[in-house]
């Protein structure tokens, strides 16, 4: 089976100068990735297994040695000091595409974004998680590691379709179950949707590290449209049937003055907000957030 | 020259352009469907203009002319080429002498031509004076410009007329002068009826030589009965002929074809001419070469042929021999003077004047290279709108 190329090899080659970083952690000490709160015996228990010759006796389970007279050793992970999780809008609004390029969508380009995410937190060794909302339920990859927790990831990602609403309160909470405190989440949404908006900032109040990632289509930001035209919303049965031309003013003021009040919410709430429109390079967003001049928590307010 | 057309009714079927007009302005009404996500921020005081824009204008345009050549091929145009004559005509019926044609006009720059086929001058002797006199007055009421005066220089006896008293579409100047139009063809005076007969056939003769007395008791001495035995041969100067033997040698038939009318007996062929009371054919009539052959199937005794015993069979036998009598076709000048009907009589009288050429098969012509261009245009697609 061939999975499409989610990152191209441009792409892939500028990511080299990016890495993801918390931000309470960020400039701190060069001798690691991440300043690491413990190792050897972790934190997240993993699995039981037997006692073999060499193993420290502290890790024998002593407890369960008494109810079941056989040494088992606890193994835990390894703890990571960051996690990313990456959160995917795959509702129906996601699914528009510019005219000057019909076969990429807003999902395609969201898509490309977090296998960069993905490709980041792999090559410093840090795990990584999906969430994929959009349709009847919410999507997870748990957070893990490796490559092959990559290509979880990426087939997950693969397979996604645009379609339905943003989740209502009730999937959301998955989210809460999952997404444990200081871990990274890369939140890659249109945003039109005042859900996103809260759910970026629920989890910045509660002590979730937020990136966004606006995506904008090319024709929102220039509105080339000409001649009566009659706009479908993908979510909803509203529409408008407007002379296109005469309409572009004002639809460029009004969305630029949402996109600016948008920014400065998520500013607010300490969450780093980026634009990325779907005709610019893919890196670009992440070199906003993620990049050297990203580490000035006011270098990217927009 | 000029364009006319002879149907102008067809040009109704231009009603016809307000279909693709129609067809291309609804489709410029359509409004393009576009998703659009970022719906709520195009405001909705901006309602779209119905302007009025024609998709694809070329097509349209083809199609229209499409359509306007076909109403035109519907209302038959033609060609016509009317004759300018420059100077005033007059006509002058055959029998009226040229002098008193002019005496009676008294207008020096006069064109003036005889009332006959193809009008010739009148400086031209006629060879035949005897003409059709109301069909001439017609054509030349027809050929004459919009505007004009026939002038018609007429005797006062007028032959060659027709049943229909003419209407005119011209003001009519009609003058009468002293003169006769020849009459067709008189009949001569003497008609020799020669009766040429089998042994035992001669019974028949006391009944066609009575027949004889009494057309002559009406018209004395024209009818002389010739009568001799078959053996006799052919008379010269006969121009009715009774043939009473079984059998007909070819010279009587050579006569005939040359023109003759002959009786003949034991012939049973030909156009029913005599009935008796109960309907069975008596005799019959039919044409053989020039002339004409009255055929009776038997004998002509009083045996088979009781009707020779009656009272009408002289007339009957005229009749037959003289064949269809000419319509009366002689009238008086002043009784006879047309009636000019302009305008009114323009419909059905406005006869085609000089040579008239249809432009149908042109039309035709241009209708499928229109129809062509249409297609090309209809099914090429431009290469952006295409999905």
């Amino acid at each position: 089976m061939t999975t499409p190329v989610l990152v191209p090899a441009d792409v892939r080659a500028r990511l080299r100068e990016l890495r993801l970083a918390l931000r309470s952690h960020a400039g701190g000490d060069g001798l690691g990735q991440h300043s690491s709160r413990s190792r050897g015996a972790g934190l997240e228990f993993a699995q039981y297994r037997a006692y073999e010759p060499g193993d420290e006796p502290r890790r024998i389970d002593w407890k369960l040695y008494a109810r079941s007279d056989r040494f088992f050793v606890r193994e835990a992970e390894r703890d990571s000091p960051l996690t990313a999780w990456i959160i995917v809008d795959a509702s129906a609004s996601m699914r528009q595409a510019d005219r000057a390029q019909p076969g990429r969508s807003k999902l395609d380009a969201a898509k490309t974004l977090a296998a960069c995410v993905i490709e980041l937190a792999l090559r410093q060794g840090d795990r990584f998680g999906l969430v994929v909302l959009g349709g009847d339920a919410p999507r997870v990859v748990p957070a893990g590691g490796g490559a092959r927790q990559r290509d979880r990831c990426v087939l997950e990602l693969v397979q996604c379709r645009p379609a339905g609403a943003w989740p209502g309160e009730a999937s959301a909470r998955t989210l809460w179950e999952r997404v444990a405190p200081s871990s990274l989440v890369v939140l890659l949404s249109d945003f039109f949707d005042e859900a996103a908006v809260v759910l970026a900032e629920r989890l910045a109040s509660a002590r979730r590290e937020v990136a966004s990632i606006q995506l904008i289509g090319a024709d929102e930001r220039d509105f080339p449209f000409e001649g009566g035209h009659r706009f479908v919303d993908p979510e909803s049965p509203a529409e408008r049937r407007v002379e296109a031309g005469r309409a572009r003013a004002d639809f460029l003021a009004r969305f630029a003055a949402a996109r600016a009040e948008l920014a400065r919410r998520l500013t607010a709430r300490g969450i780093r907000h980026a634009e990325y429109v779907l005709d610019e390079p893919a890196d670009l967003p992440l070199r906003r957030l993620f990049g050297a001049r990203a580490s000035d928590p006011v270098g990217e307010a927009t | 020259m000029s364009f006319a057309l002879l149907a102008p009714v067809g040009l109704a079927a231009l009603a016809a352009c307000a279909l693709p007009i129609l067809i291309h302005l609804v489709r410029r009404l359509q409004l393009e469907r576009t998703e659009f996500a970022a719906l709520r921020w195009i405001g909705a005081d901006s309602p779209p203009r119905r302007r009025i824009r024609f998709e694809r204008p070329w097509l349209l345009l083809v199609r229209l002319l499409l359509l306007v050549a076909l109403a035109l091929l519907l209302a038959r145009p033609v060609l016509e080429h009317i004759e300018t004559t420059p100077v005033a005509r007059a006509f002058v019926v055959p029998g009226v002498a040229p002098s008193m044609a002019r005496a009676a006009l008294d207008r020096p720059g006069l064109d003036l031509r005889w009332l006959a086929p193809s009008f010739p001058s009148i400086e031209q002797p006629l060879a035949d004076t005897a003409v059709p006199l109301a069909s001439l007055l017609r054509e030349a009421d027809a050929s004459l410009p919009e505007g004009a005066v026939l002038r018609v220089v007429v005797p006062r006896t007028l032959a060659g007329l027709d049943g229909e008293r003419p209407h005119f579409v011209h003001a009519l100047d009609w003058r009468i002068v002293d003169g006769a139009a020849a009459a067709a063809s008189a009949e001569p005076g003497t008609v020799r009826f020669a009766v040429r007969y089998a042994d035992e056939e001669a019974s028949a003769l006391p009944y066609l030589r009575a027949a004889v007395a009494a057309w002559n008791a009406r018209e004395p001495g024209r009818y002389v009965l010739d009568a001799a035995p078959a053996a006799r041969g052919m008379p010269a100067d006969a121009r009715w002929l009774a043939w009473l033997a079984p059998s007909r040698p070819a010279e009587v038939d050579a006569w005939i074809e040359r023109g003759g009318v002959a009786l003949v007996t034991h012939d049973a062929q030909g156009e029913p001419l005599w009935r008796d009371d109960a309907g069975d054919v008596l005799a019959r009539s039919r044409p053989l070469g020039a002339g004409r052959v009255v055929a009776v199937p038997d004998v002509l005794s009083p045996a088979r042929m009781p009707i020779v015993l009656d009272a009408g069979f002289a007339t009957q036998l005229r009749d037959a021999l003289r064949g269809a009598a000419v319509a009366p076709d002689r009238a008086d000048a002043a009784a006879y003077e047309p009636v000019a009907v302009p305008g009114a009589a323009q419909a059905d009288v406005s006869a085609p004047a000089g040579a008239r050429r249809s432009l149908d098969a042109g039309i035709a012509l241009l209708v499928a290279f229109l129809f062509l261009v249409e297609r090309v245009l209809a099914t090429h697609v431009p290469r952006e709108v295409a999905p």
